[in-house]
């Protein structure tokens, strides 16, 4: 309860300030929001931006999509780089190494090889979604106690069980932890994709918004694109709740 | 020939950093059905080693292991079960369904094994901990829910290593106590690590005492006294000198070798 108010305590102070500073400033380019509200209102009601609904979909799918990938390539590569000890050794250095670049640097080249559309959001999203999830299986296999798997040896379990009923439980907690951070990073990968170059999506009418000085609408679409993100992330930390009662 | 586990010529080295390391050395030893076989010795004499080569963790340098007139090439839980120091509880299992994981590798149908881990709880002292997580448990109910989960695929042969040893010595000695009352009801084949002179003395049928590195076996004592044992009388105390002065011995080269 005194959580609650303490944060919406903060929450208000906030927006007072951001209110008193806009006004005192520039209000076209502050936008204090008292002048949010109302842009926020005309784009829920469809009126500023009537194609908000698809934008928002096409994000989401794109992010779907991304996500998706970099689940299935970050847990592939990760087993493999840290259940066979020489790909291990010859490959993990370099996905380290890879994951320290600012990925962003690959976003222009991913544009060029994909195009403007959707194909080079999901790659951009899946980039960044891939490394913290490969990243997390290996650390998530460094931490099984070597000794739970010889109990499950000693009482018969064969690989393909020890993997299922002791590995993976056991590397559950860190596992979901990178699942997390790969959702956000493949959020922010599409999102940011779409403001660096695209003609749909919500980062294409962030853009455009922008571009034309609609200050108010621009941070009423980056209120919705919060909403988004906020909302995806709490059902993962919901589940990485659940995972914490495995761990030991 | 009535000997439940045969060990004939056995030896095991070791490939570490600093060269081979021979862990055993030409080891024989034949345990009958029933037995509490006690194997003592000086900390890294090749106990665990030998323990690991019956329950087929370790594979043996020549020689044969058998176990019910099989040679032992991989863990058999149809035959032995195995309670090591660290209980290696899963964490993420209730007591209760720690106690079963042996039968659910078996594929023993749900019911069945919640049926037989429930039973098991009440002699482990563990009924009203069933729902409980390893984290909730203290140390000495941990080591019972390890020695549960080895109770529960009800095999002939029992293999401990050093199962108290983690544990303060009041909790050990109770555990010693309410070891032997299972083992006296069940009846299996029990071989068993340690390092305490008590532990051997008050629960085994016999002794193996083993050499320091490379071990070797050094002397077997035959117990035949009924259980409980009185271990402040005249005659448990001369063994307790007896097996002392094998051990320290061996105690010392071990120390001194390092």
């Amino acid at each position: 309860m005194r959580v609650r108010l303490l944060r919406a305590a903060i929450l208000a102070v906030f927006l007072l300030a951001w209110e008193g500073v806009a006004r005192a400033a520039n209000p076209l380019l502050y936008v204090p929001p008292s002048a949010v509200l109302p842009a926020l209102r005309r784009l829920l009601a469809l009126d500023s931006y009537p194609d908000l609904l698809p934008s928002v979909l096409l994000t989401l799918r794109e992010i779907a999509v991304a996500y998706a990938l970099a689940i299935a390539a970050g847990l592939g590569c990760g087993f493999a780089l840290g259940l066979n000890r020489v790909i291990g050794r010859a490959y993990a250095p370099i996905v380290g190494a890879l994951y320290a670049v600012p990925a962003v640097v690959w976003y222009p080249s991913l544009m060029l090889f994909f195009g403007l559309d959707a194909a080079s959001k999901i790659a951009f999203g899946f980039l960044l979604g891939f490394f913290p999830i490969t990243l997390a299986v290996l650390a998530g296999i460094r931490q099984v106690n070597p000794h739970m798997l010889a109990v499950a040896r000693a009482f018969g379990a064969r690989p393909l069980t020890v993997f299922v009923k002791v590995m993976i439980p056991a590397m559950m907690f860190t596992l979901v932890g990178g699942l997390r951070t790969g959702l956000a990073l493949s959020v922010i990968g599409v999102i940011v994709g779409e403001i660096l170059g695209s003609k749909a999506g919500m980062g294409a009418l962030i853009n455009h918004a922008y571009g034309l000085f609609r200050t108010a609408d621009y941070v009423a679409l980056v209120v919705v694109t919060l909403v988004l993100i906020v909302g995806s992330d709490a059902v993962a930390g919901l589940v990485e709740r659940r995972a914490e009662r495995w761990s030991d | 020939m009535s000997d439940l586990i045969v060990v004939e010529h056995v030896g095991k080295r070791y490939q570490t950093s600093s060269g081979p390391i021979e862990a055993l050395h030409d080891v024989s030893l034949a345990v009958g059905a029933g037995e509490f076989c006690t194997v003592i010795g000086p900390s890294g004499c090749g106990k665990s080693t030998l323990l690991g080569m019956l329950g087929g963790l370790v594979t043996a340098d020549g020689g044969r292991v058998l176990v019910d007139g099989r040679p032992v090439s991989a863990p058999d839980p149809r035959r032995v079960a195995t309670v090591f120091q660290e209980a290696g509880l899963f964490p993420w299992r209730t007591a209760l369904e720690n106690v079963e994981f042996g039968l659910e590798l078996q594929g023993v149908p749900r019911e069945r094994r919640r049926a037989v881990a429930t039973e098991l709880l009440g002699p482990l002292g563990l009924r009203d901990f069933a729902a409980k997580y390893p984290r909730e448990l203290s140390g000495g109910m941990r080591q019972r829910v390890a020695i549960g989960r080895a109770l529960a695929i009800d095999t002939q042969i029992i293999l401990m290593d050093e199962p108290f040893g983690a544990l303060d010595e009041q909790t050990r000695l109770l555990m010693g106590e309410w070891l032997l009352e299972i083992w006296r009801r069940t009846r299996k084949t029990v071989v068993f690590v340690t390092h305490s002179l008590h532990e051997a003395l008050a629960l085994s049928t016999r002794v193996v005492v083993m050499t320091a590195r490379p071990g070797r076996i050094k002397r077997v004592l035959e117990l035949p006294m009924p259980y409980p044992r009185a271990m402040e009388s005249a005659e448990m105390v001369g063994l307790r000198a007896t097996l002392w002065g094998e051990i320290r011995d061996e105690s010392l080269r071990a120390m001194g070798e390092r």
